[in-house]
């Protein structure tokens, strides 16, 4: 029987046949399905995901006029940095990495970035910032945001002031992990709006709330919050919010925004969330599992995303990079994966952007 | 109350995590007379199964998995009063565990840790950025039967792997089992560095921890 090439969630090459494909693919989206409350995808989706998959070319693409936008993510320390596990290093500045960007990878956003892309770390060089977001300004013309992550993990011990739930909650200190999460998803919120409207004063076209909720439901709130506050003080400024995972985890598991407990929230609910903070781009994530198949993935991702898009009333510009959104958890995403995973967004989930 | 009704309101108590209410059923098993083995095996026991699987759906949280756990022990304490003392619920194994050295990010591991201790490990956490002296240290200080790494950098996992070849040289790698975890971590990783067993998520590093304790 015939076998086909496809990567495995950890990157290798592994051989299927197309049975065992297609039942990859029906799996992976019964999955997300049951996990999210949603339905799975249609049969002439799968077959669509099957198409892809049993097609052997090393990339695979759109049909001209089916395009979609590009938003960039991680600041403009991809090119310039090495960060270990990812960068290039190569000896340019930050104002010519954005150039890069939009003049050489066509990319139709552009991003600046602190090297820390924590907004904690933002706060106290500002002014530097800003001095950065007006130099860009003057010599490119995408639309320029400002990535940073709330990053909540950098308010509790030992780098921030709050005991850390990490250690309070193994401790059984139940009521003192619940107390320090809202003190510190109020300081970020702080520190989010603080540096949003300073560098919106300096002509920031955009702001991206990134890997939002990456230390649970407390580090979500605080970026809706920040994002609702930020839209009153400055109307005109952009926000794009994404996600750090598929499920909002409880690490507190009471905090709720407009009535609605944050914990279990799936990408579905949470653009709900955003969208009444005012966002106005949501970037959904969903997680890879490195033990299951690249089909299963994609097909678990785009089940969820499709269902996502269908909630959403704002653009939905799905996370595709290194472990989310079906592709692989490898330094650099194979281009295989990727364009699999990028058309099954735009044909199936119908995103408007990635 | 009949003894099926007991053990029913001994699950629903620790899903509830209502140690008030666990301990009274506790209490009124011990003075209905009933084996109270029976008891945390068949009431006790299944509520925190199901705490577990609510856990794991995203429908209970780990403060409340916590609670729930607390509510467990607090009724066992009690139902262990009556019994002898070589019947007593002994420690499910021990563990030390902690983020590689060079890697701060310890919400995943700490979330392993609390759901170890809540099915009865004996947990050493060293915390984050942790020298892979001090695990080895800790595993000859403690006779740990597990030792449990995570790393969610490229950079770090490969502490993971000097980590098995440090704990061969010490002479302590017959004596304990190696987990590995971490966003970056894959059981290919695993399999590659040698570890005893690799988990995707903190529910599976329970079941992997058992598995790897009882055997």
């Amino acid at each position: 029987m015939s076998t086909y090439k496809v990567r495995a969630g950890d990157g290798r090459f592994i051989s299927m046949t197309a049975d065992e494909i297609r039942r990859d693919l029906i799996e992976g989206s019964e999955d997300a399905a049951d996990r999210g409350g949603i339905p799975p995808l249609e049969e002439n989706e799968i077959d669509r995901l099957l198409d892809l998959f049993l097609d052997q070319a090393g990339v695979v693409g759109v049909q001209i006029g089916n395009q979609v936008v590009s938003t960039q993510d991680g600041g403009d320390h991809r090119i310039n940095a090495d960060a270990g596990s990812c960068g290039l290093a190569l000896a340019i500045g930050r104002i010519q990495e954005l150039h890069l960007h939009e003049r050489a990878f066509g990319q139709d956003t552009i991003e600046l970035g602190h090297i820390d892309y924590s907004y904690k770390a933002v706060r106290p060089i500002v002014a530097q910032e800003q001095s950065y977001v007006e130099h860009a300004l003057l010599t490119t013309t995408s639309p320029l945001m400002y990535g940073a992550m709330p990053n909540l993990g950098l308010y509790y011990a030992p780098d921030g002031p709050y005991a850390n739930p990490s250690d309070l909650l193994p401790a059984g200190k139940v009521k003192e992990a619940l107390a320090a999460q809202e003190e510190a998803s109020l300081h970020a919120q702080r520190d989010i709006v603080y540096v949003g409207t300073r560098l919106a004063d300096s002509g920031l076209d955009a702001m991206n709330l990134d890997t939002s909720g990456s230390a649970g439901d407390a580090d979500f709130l605080a970026s809706l919050n920040a994002a609702e506050e930020l839209k009153a003080k400055r109307p005109d400024l952009g926000i794009e919010m994404g996600m750090a995972s598929e499920f909002v985890l409880g690490m507190h598991g009471r905090l709720s925004y407009k009535g609605e407990r944050l914990a279990g929230m799936y990408p579905h609910d949470q653009v709900r969330m955003a969208e009444a903070a005012g966002v106005d781009v949501f970037g959904p994530v969903v997680n890879t599992n490195t033990r299951r198949s690249t089909p299963w993935n994609v097909a678990r991702a785009v089940c969820f995303v499709k269902a996502c898009v269908q909630a959403a009333n704002i653009p939905i510009h799905a996370n595709v990079g290194m472990g989310v959104g079906g592709i692989p958890v490898l330094d650099t995403p194979s281009l295989d994966a990727v364009s699999r995973a990028s058309v099954a967004m735009v044909e199936i989930a119908r995103v408007d952007g990635l | 109350m009949t003894e099926q009704e007991l053990l029913s309101a001994a699950t629903e108590a620790v899903v509830a995590a209502n140690e008030e209410k666990a301990c009274e059923v506790a209490r009124e098993a011990v003075s209905l007379g009933l084996d109270p083995l029976r008891v945390i095996n068949e009431g006790f026991t299944p509520g925190m199964r199901e705490v577990g699987d609510l856990f794991e759906r995203g429908t209970m949280f780990l403060p409340e998995v916590i609670l729930a756990s607390e509510a467990m022990v607090a009724a066992v304490a009690i139902l262990e009063e009556s019994l002898p003392a070589d019947q007593r619920e002994k420690t499910a194994g021990s563990v030390v565990l902690g983020t590689i050295e060079g890697d701060v990010h310890d919400i995943g591991k700490g979330i392993v840790a609390t759901l170890l201790r809540v099915y009865g490990f004996e947990v050493h956490d060293l915390g984050r950025d942790v020298p892979l002296t001090s695990f080895v240290e800790k595993v000859a200080e403690t006779g740990a039967d597990l030792v449990g790494t995570s790393a969610l950098m490229t950079t770090t996992m490969v502490g993971q792997k000097a980590l098995e070849k440090m704990l061969k040289e010490a002479g302590l790698r017959d004596q304990v089992k190696t987990m590995v975890g971490g966003a970056v971590v894959t059981q290919y990783w695993a399999d590659k560095i040698g570890a005893d067993a690799y988990a995707e998520n903190a529910q599976e590093a329970v079941a992997k921890a058992l598995e790897l304790a009882q055997g």
